[in-house]
């Protein structure tokens, strides 16, 4: 069984007067086991999603459909699954679209079938991904017996057979049925479209740059998808009654705004979906605002939690202690500043690349600009090097940068997508 | 190592019920109470340490003798005290909410109350007192013992109140205060009519008897808190804390004290005073003739010249025997309290204002007396203790002698 634990960094010290409390609270999974492997009368499911509009003719859909082969060699027997190939309709192509049953479990025959289906496979058409993610609905709701649901989008293009708002509808309507890595292939995709569905479905969005690499990560997410031993947590947020939970957001591995998507446990407690775990830790900013109180006095301003099946599997606590001793209160947490300045990274980063699009120069330089300097406050080199593809760096420390000219469109998307991946504090 | 590993055997008895928690026991076998200060004492690094107190304007004040004890708590650093949870969990304070086992509450958030944080005792229905710890320190360091016997309008009658409060200056004073308190109590009790050794005798005899016990009482205390702080009596600031006591017996009353805790009789109408005559620098510099508001907010004014502790030189009590004719309070209390209204009349004033609101029940007086000082902001621990006093009727006080006639070796009541 796996065991969690949480710990919390927090100056708790608060001045005379100050209301608001930020903590980072890291909750660690151990000992998570195999997917499926300890998860109580649950089980696990298993689909691929392969773009096969015309535009994935050639190079693409050989590698895209090379790749789903070495993914359901990684698929655990016994696990359910299922092949969706996805144009401006969707269609099931493996269990064949005959089949009676939508989805099988994972066992040798079945293995080399799905193989010999995903071969079949052809480009035509056009994309309208929110019929693929309603199909993979669909399917996973054919197996409310696996708890733990799990899907890989790739396409190559934009979703341009149906309205945005259809895209977004569909994203919201199967938001917590399931969680979903999506993939973009060559540099013809939207990242924000992408984003939007990776982020609502709990999983990541990436660049595959060239279609060989489709298969290797095809692979890993599968690997990573099959060792998350505990189907389903919750991060749980108490806070005192007349407090105001300012925002929670997760912030390593990557940043997301967990905010809005508060679920009532008690009324003063909220639940926010987490997905599944393997061993990994995963760290989380909570703010929380309370009445401010006289000098000396203490008070817990928030119950960090994870809950599993409904139950609370660790607990860290967020304290509140307010003080005149100016060389308390006016200490800067170092998990809180890297953090903060890593969220404020991310979106520099994505309303920069935005306004460039826009060919709002000012602002792009602005924005992207403070990103570098952010990028080097905290440390965070990787975002350093993508930021160079795009601008030139004149001074990291003021943030100073010029726009490059003819910069190549696969490094503005590798920045996009990796703007929300973070760096952990250096202890 | 724990604190509480370092005092083992050493515990105080547990501040609910007074039992004697075995070595390395965190709650109280016979209540189930978080047990002792030592249970709750940390040696991590101060999170409350104040800045300096802000220097006055220049006053032509002599300098303080050296062999002063700093007591200010904005000059001390306060170790956290990482509290166990309670066992026997009472509702929030704050709110009335449940305790949740992290020691919060389920609703407010607010700090779980542990016992030594905030108690009362109530050893007759005209004896009663309560201790607690303030807003701005992280402990309660003052503690009280009761005990009481007999009825208020009978000769009988019998009382002891005590006080001591530990210096914040000094960690682990809790535990010295605490065991010096029920020391003194002890020993004062064993002179009272269900004692092993009753005082008996005409007033004067009695007065002698007492102001004998009650050094005793003192001298016992400061024996306790060597005991209780064991090898932390090796520190350069090893645990200590004032020491103040009155009895009641029949007619009259003894107050004694070491240090700036202090004992007031306040009569239902008339003149109040102080008892006690405070051992401290702001009291030094009193006799020198610095007005009280000056001296009382000079900088060193809460340091002590006298206390109980391994570093005390002088623990023996000073003694003022009165022989009230008039009906009032026995008020027993620490500077938590009479910090916000040290004259003896400003005191009688909010005593008597209290009692129109409570009326006379002992403990009710005592709770609105603390919950006032918190509301001045509570900047220190608060302790008030109270015995009702009622005049006795003239034939039960036939050997009764004029209060000035046997004011002893220190004619304290007088001093001020």
């Amino acid at each position: 069984m796996a065991e969690f634990s949480a710990e919390v960094f927090q100056n708790e010290f608060l001045s005379e007067g100050a209301t608001d409390v930020h903590a980072i609270v890291t909750v660690t999974a151990r000992g998570a086991g195999q997917a499926g492997a300890a998860t109580s009368g649950g089980g696990v499911a298993e689909i691929i999603m392969v773009d096969t509009s015309g535009s994935m003719s050639g190079r693409n859909m050989e590698s895209a459909k090379y790749a789903a082969q070495v993914a359901v060699d990684q698929i655990l027997d016994g696990t359910w699954f299922a092949i969706v190939g996805g144009s401006h309709v969707a269609q099931r192509a493996f269990p064949y679209p005959n089949a009676r049953v939508a989805m099988v479990q994972m066992e040798p025959a079945a293995r080399e079938e799905a193989k010999r289906a995903i071969a079949m496979m052809s480009p035509s058409g056009g994309t309208a991904m929110s019929t693929w993610l309603q199909l993979a609905a669909q399917l996973f709701d054919t197996v409310p017996q696996a708890a733990q649901r799990h899907a890989i989008l790739l396409t190559d293009g934009k979703n341009e057979s149906e309205p945005r708002e259809n895209l977004s509808q569909v994203v919201r309507n199967v938001t917590g049925k399931f969680q979903c890595d999506a993939r973009g292939v060559g540099s013809r995709w939207q990242v924000d479209e992408l984003r939007e569905i990776s982020t609502a479905l709990l999983g990541t969005v990436d660049l595959i740059a060239d279609p060989s690499e489709i298969a290797a990560d095809f692979s890993s997410l599968i690997q990573k998808s099959m060792s998350r031993g505990v189907a389903s947590a919750d991060l749980r947020v108490w806070a005192p009654q007349g407090a105001q939970v300012l925002f929670v957001r997760q912030v390593a591995p990557t940043v997301e705004d967990l905010t809005t998507r508060r679920a009532v446990v008690n009324p003063l407690t909220g639940s926010y979906p987490t997905g599944s775990w393997g061993d990994e830790s995963r760290d989380y900013h909570v703010a929380v605002r309370v009445a401010s109180k006289p000098v000396g006095s203490e008070q817990l301003a928030a119950r960090v939690q994870l809950a599993v099946n409904g139950e609370v599997v660790s607990s860290g606590l967020v304290k509140a202690k307010w003080s005149d001793d100016g060389s308390l209160t006016t200490r800067i947490n170092p998990e809180v500043a890297h953090y903060t300045g890593q969220a404020e990274l991310a979106s520099a980063i994505q309303e920069g690349l935005a306004a460039k699009a826009a060919g709002d120069e000012a602002t792009a330089t602005v924005k992207l600009g403070r990103a570098v300097q952010l990028a080097a406050e905290t440390g965070n080199d990787e975002a350093t090097s993508r930021l160079r593809k795009v601008v030139e760096i004149e001074s990291e420390e003021q943030g100073t940068v010029r726009l490059k000219r003819n910069t190549d469109k696969l490094d503005e998307m590798a920045l996009d997508t990796a703007s929300t991946k973070t760096t952990r504090v250096k202890r | 190592m724990s604190a509480q590993e370092s005092a083992s055997g050493l515990l105080a008895p547990c501040a609910t019920c007074g039992e004697v928690p075995a070595p390395g026991a965190r709650f109280c076998e016979n209540c189930g109470s978080a047990v002792g200060p030592g249970a709750e004492a940390g040696d991590g690094p101060p999170i409350l340490a104040r800045p300096p107190v802000p220097a006055l304007p220049p006053l032509t004040l002599p300098p303080p003798p050296p062999d002063l004890k700093p007591t200010d708590p904005d000059s001390g650093a306060v170790p956290p005290p990482p509290p166990p949870p309670p066992a026997a969990r009472r509702p929030c304070t704050s709110c009335g909410g449940a305790v949740a086992d992290d020691g919060y509450c389920e609703q407010c958030g607010e700090k779980a109350q542990v016992e030594r944080d905030h108690w009362a005792e109530r050893p007759a229905p005209w004896v009663a007192g309560v201790c607690d710890r303030g807003i701005r320190h992280a402990r309660n360091e003052d503690a009280m013992a009761l005990a009481a016997s007999g009825d208020p309008v009978t000769a009988g009658r019998f009382a002891a109140l005590v006080v001591c409060d530990g210096v914040s200056a000094a960690p682990d004073s809790d535990v010295a205060s605490l065991a010096a308190a029920r020391a003194a109590r002890d020993v004062l009790a064993s002179g009272g009519p269900d004692g092993a050794t009753p005082v008996t005798g005409d007033v004067t005899e009695r007065i002698q008897a007492w102001q004998t016990l009650m050094v005793t009482a003192s001298t016992t205390a400061n024996d306790a808190v060597l005991v209780a702080v064991g090898d932390k009596a090796e520190r350069a600031e090893p645990p200590s804390c004032t020491f103040v006591a009155a009895v009641v017996d029949g007619p009259l009353i003894v107050a004694g004290w070491v240090g700036d805790s202090r004992a007031y009789w306040i009569p239902d109408a008339g003149t109040a005073r102080q008892l006690s005559v405070d051992d401290s620098w702001a009291h030094e510099l009193m006799a020198m003739g610095t007005p009280r508001h000056v001296a009382e907010n000079a900088p060193q004014a809460h340091a002590i010249t006298r206390w109980l502790g391994p570093d005390s030189t002088d623990p023996a009590a000073r003694c003022a025997p009165t022989v009230p004719d008039t009906s009032g309070w026995l008020l027993v209390c620490s500077d938590g309290l009479w910090n916000y209204c040290s004259a003896a009349d400003d005191l009688a004033h909010l005593v008597r204002s209290t009692e129109a609101t409570t009326g006379r029940e002992p403990q009710a007086l005592a709770t609105e007396l603390v919950r006032w000082a918190n509301a001045q902001g509570g900047r220190d621990n608060i302790t008030a203790t109270l015995a009702r006093f009622e005049a006795l009727p003239a034939a039960t006080t036939s050997d009764n002698l004029h209060t000035d006639a046997v004011t002893g070796a220190e004619p304290a009541t007088r001093a001020l």
